[in-house]
């Protein structure tokens, strides 16, 4: 059934954070201010690569209102930091790697002021030769970024006798695919506001996707014990995976903790380019073989990924990515080699996808190209080759079993729009330079942090003094609709009214630590915590409103407002009335870790979620812009959860990977971002979003499946690339190997001809 | 120097007073003129429902209505706010007080998700079917082509305008 609000009936819910959103009264962190409030900035370096000689600071500690100028000895505690390898300067001490390595920051009485003070701070520097290639950063002459040398992490698998393998395929395809450095482009950029507290704490409002990660990492660098530290970490204008890492925190903490005022920081728009996270900018070579029938032998991937200055989260990236390059197919010969590697470039993460987006582009080409060898239809390729529902994961890993590729599979090829494939252009007439064509991709993508990464999750259920429920959570709120998903699993699993609810979440004085809200987790984790949850809670509510009113447990039930004669269903007690009675508070919490397989292979997931797309274009062959008509997605990620929340992330995944693909690329030249703001970096417009994004979820899983819901997070952003670069395929005969798609790559003299003509008839 | 210009102010501009109505009050502001407006509803007037994202006037988080018309605050000159009717997001609303009926066709069909470009998006909106109560799929398309929006997929936000405009239509 498709997903739109006349299909979900009273599911289709106002989400508990609507109102103040449309209104524009939600102070998100980036909005706070307080009393007597400093305003702090970064001093970063104008180079990618250069020694530092000398930081003379004196002019700008001397300027009225600064009150604080700190440079790497004024970091108490570790200068370092890393949510994987703590390698990443606080402050640089003798090196900068990339454009955006701080070197100092202040705090003054305004704005203006703490600009100014930045151009007083002297630092002399000694440039070093530039490494702005990955490919070029392996080769033995390169200049060592790291003494440890450029490759931050080397990733391979294989399986089977590769040589064997391609000699025994009858069609063999080979080429080389290229993805851009994306950006998050979220449209709150980073900041927040750091305040001393008079009992010698520190609070930080800034928004992150793992409060606790960042109290630990803050720890590290103030020297100051963990609890000393609360975290307030939601609201968030979007992150999409590029607050996950310590971004102002650092800063703001230094500098509110020096000064003993509160701190303001909130970068630019060019501050976060420069400073922020990207996508992985990746190079991966593909040689992919089969039988004469189609089905697939051999396969043969390497992988360059160029991760920037520090380390971040760039060898977990490129685990991700080797993973998903195998992706939903079985093969006896595989061979994947992958390099992650240090350049003088912005630096990239944790982003959506997480190194699948890449994979999946690269992986669907290779079918698409097999399938035109063969002279079969890529659909029906993709069929033969496909992982059967007991089948191991990529790894060969023990994993869930679903019929996922199955389901996935079967929708889309029902689907109207691949029904359409054998005549695209047959409903209107069109310029002789407008080409209409239709493609169609598919992918398992993981959800969860994978083997060999703590991955804990959990929360707690309170009945709480004034009688609401509290649900309490580690997780934050940062667009995707976490707290309208919560909302609604705790209305349908418990009977209650959303008056009944109080959700409290983003704040770690108040919150379990529940993991981090990456990786497709947290409604996985949210549902999981609520099963476990839901028999311990429910009783003791029942047995102590038993106990109030002289009726056996069995006739008792939760419901809206308080506890309901199951038999008459009447209210006989409300959760204010209960919450008032004597005893102890009645609370329950539940804390376990994210599945996992059973193997040794760092990084390797359990649980799977499985989407297919069909997307049609039309290419403006005078032009090469490429537009997309309409969208199909199918999702198979068992029983949807929150039908307006789902819609909204497949529908917003579809057009971060639009931009992926056809416009996005944070552009540098010798280490310098030729991009700095939305004036060159072209995310999509309303524009840019013709036709409709049909979706088709998929519910159904196995019978006795207790993982429930998987996550959708990231699934509905990785797949549109291939299915776009196979529809221009189709309208055009052109194969697209780099994104975002070039226009030059579309354009077409002959199209020219055809305008002339045109124009000259008028 | 002073540490007038030193704050960046061109050579001779003064704090003035600045005359204009706010959602609907009189406002005396002591400004600089080449303040930007978007700096002082968020800075001086703690109106933070305008955002700030982009600066440069294209994504839209920050747009108000300037006599009625879609301004990007971050572009505007305190100065050029003088007599002016500027209206954010804070002073949209029904006459009641509830909420105006783009607002709820947003909320009802789920036309945000992190929500920092809706204010923005909203007035947009609003500047648009206050001129062209019934416009066609391209005017809505060229009225938003200025606010960025990088959560929704934009599915949701044609969907609201859509029901707005269904709703202006039965209750004129």
């Amino acid at each position: 059934m498709l997903l739109k609000r006349e299909s979900s009936g009273k599911r289709w819910r106002i989400r508990p954070d609507g109102l103040e959103k449309v209104t524009g009264s939600l102070a998100y962190l980036t909005d706070m201010s307080a009393a007597g409030m400093l305003y702090g900035r970064v001093l970063r370096s104008p180079h990618p690569h250069a020694l530092i000689l000398r930081i003379c600071t004196e002019k700008a500690r001397q300027l009225e209102g600064v009150h604080a100028v700190l440079t790497h000895l004024d970091v108490p505690g570790l200068n370092r930091y890393g949510i994987a390898h703590q390698d990443q300067p606080v402050f640089c001490e003798n090196k900068v790697r990339y454009v955006g390595d701080a070197v100092a920051a202040v705090a003054a009485e305004t704005a203006e002021l703490a600009e100014l003070a930045l151009t007083l701070i002297e630092v002399d520097y000694e440039l070093l030769p530039i490494v702005d290639d990955a490919e070029r950063a392996l080769l033995q002459d390169a200049p060592l970024l790291h003494p440890q040398g450029n490759i931050l992490h080397h990733s391979q698998f294989h399986r089977g006798q590769l040589g064997s393998g391609f000699s025994a395929c009858a069609h063999i395809v080979e080429d080389t695919y290229f993805t851009p450095r994306q950006m998050h482009t979220y449209m709150e950029t980073e900041g927040g506001l750091f305040v001393p507290q008079e009992d010698g704490r520190l609070t930080v409002y800034s928004p992150t996707q793992h409060g606790f990660m960042d109290r630990l990492q803050l720890s590290r660098i103030t020297a100051m014990k963990q609890e000393r530290i609360r975290i307030v970490s939601s609201p968030i204008g979007g992150s999409f995976g590029g607050k996950d890492e310590l971004n102002v925190q650092p800063y703001g903490a230094l500098l509110a903790l020096k000064t003993n005022r509160p701190v303001k920081l909130h970068h630019s728009r060019w501050e976060s380019v420069r400073a922020g996270l990207k996508r992985h900018p990746m190079k991966i070579s593909m040689k992919t073989g089969t039988d004469a029938s189609g089905r697939l032998l051999a396969h043969q991937v390497r992988i360059i990924a160029d991760t920037g200055a520090y380390a971040t989260l760039g060898a977990e990236v490129l685990n991700f990515t080797v993973e998903h390059v195998l992706g939903p197919y079985r093969y006896e010969h595989v061979e994947v080699d992958g390099y992650s590697v240090y350049t003088n470039n912005g630096m990239s993460g944790e982003f959506r996808g997480f190194g699948g987006n890449q994979a999946i582009f690269a992986l669907e080409g290779q079918l698409d190209r097999l399938a035109e060898k063969l002279g079969m239809d890529p659909w029906e390729l993709r069929r033969m080759n496909m992982r059967m529902p007991d089948d191991p994961g990529p790894f060969g890993q023990p994993i869930v079993v679903t019929e996922g590729a199955m389901q996935v599979w079967n929708a889309a090829e029902a689907s109207d729009l691949w029904q359409e494939r054998g005549a695209p252009n047959r409903e209107e007439e069109r310029e002789p330079w407008l080409k209409v064509g239709i493609g169609s991709a598919f992918t398992m993508h993981g959800g969860g942090l994978g083997v060999g990464i703590p991955d804990p999750a959990g929360g707690r259920l309170s009945l709480a003094a004034d009688g609401r429920i509290e649900a309490i959570f580690g997780y934050e709120e940062f667009g995707q609709g976490l707290l309208a998903t919560l909302e609604l699993m705790l209305i349908e699993q418990f009977g209650l009214a959303a008056s009944d609810i109080r959700m409290i979440i983003g704040d770690t004085d108040l919150v379990p630590d529940s993991g981090s809200t990456t990786a497709s987790r947290a409604t996985s984790m949210m549902w999981k915590t609520l099963q476990n949850l839901k028999l311990p809670f429910t009783s003791q509510l029942l047995e102590r409103a038993a106990e109030l009113l002289g009726i056996s447990v069995d006739k008792l039930a939760m419901g809206a407002g308080g506890i309901y004669e199951t038999a008459g269903n009447t209210l006989l007690l409300s959760y204010k009335e209960l919450a008032e009675a004597e005893g102890e508070r009645i609370s329950c919490s539940t804390s376990f870790l994210f599945p996992t397989s059973d193997t040794s292979r760092t990084g390797a997931h359990f649980l799977y979620t499985y989407a297919a797309v069909v997307v049609k274009v039309e290419i403006n062959q005078l032009t090469g812009r490429v537009r997309v008509l309409d969208q199909y997605h199918a999702v198979a990620a068992g029983p949807v959860m929150n039908p307006q929340g789902f819609l909204g992330q497949i529908e917003g995944g579809s057009s971060m990977a639009l931009g992926f693909t056809l416009t996005e690329d944070a552009l540098m030249q010798q280490g310098q971002y030729m991009t700095k703001n939305l004036d060159t970096y072209l995310v999509p417009t309303i524009v840019e979003h013709r036709g409709a994004v049909t979706v088709e979820p998929i519910e159904h899983l196995p019978q006795g499946d207790s993982y429930g819901p998987r996550g959708i997070g990231e699934v509905g952003s990785v797949t549109l690339a291939p299915a776009i670069a196979a529809a221009i395929h189709q309208a055009v005969g052109i194969r697209v190997t780099k994104l975002p798609i070039e226009p030059e790559l579309l354009q077409n003299d002959c199209a020219f001809a055809f305008a002339e003509e045109a124009v000259s008839k008028r | 120097m002073s540490k007038h210009e030193m704050l960046g102010a061109p050579r001779g501009a003064k704090q003035r007073e600045l005359a204009c109505t706010i959602n609907g009050e009189d406002m005396k502001l002591e400004v600089n003129g080449a303040k930007r407006l978007l700096s002082v509803l968020r800075d001086d007037l703690a109106l933070t429902g305008t955002k700030r994202s982009c600066e440069i006037g294209r994504c839209g988080a920050c747009m108000v209505l300037v006599d009625g018309k879609p301004i990007n605050a971050c572009l505007t000159m305190a100065y050029q706010c003088a007599g002016k009717q500027i209206t954010t997001i804070e002073g949209i609303g029904a006459a009641d007080g509830g909420i105006e009926p783009i607002q709820r066709a947003f909320l009802e069909e789920g036309g945000f998700q992190c929500g920092y470009c809706t204010p923005g998006m909203i007035i947009s909106v609003k500047a648009l079917l206050d001129r062209s109560p019934d416009p066609s799929e391209e005017e809505v398309e060229e009225a938003l082509s200025g606010n960025i929006c990088r959560c929704t997929g934009y599915g949701g936000i044609k969907r609201a305008v859509q029901r707005a405009i269904e709703w202006r239509r039965e209750a004129p």
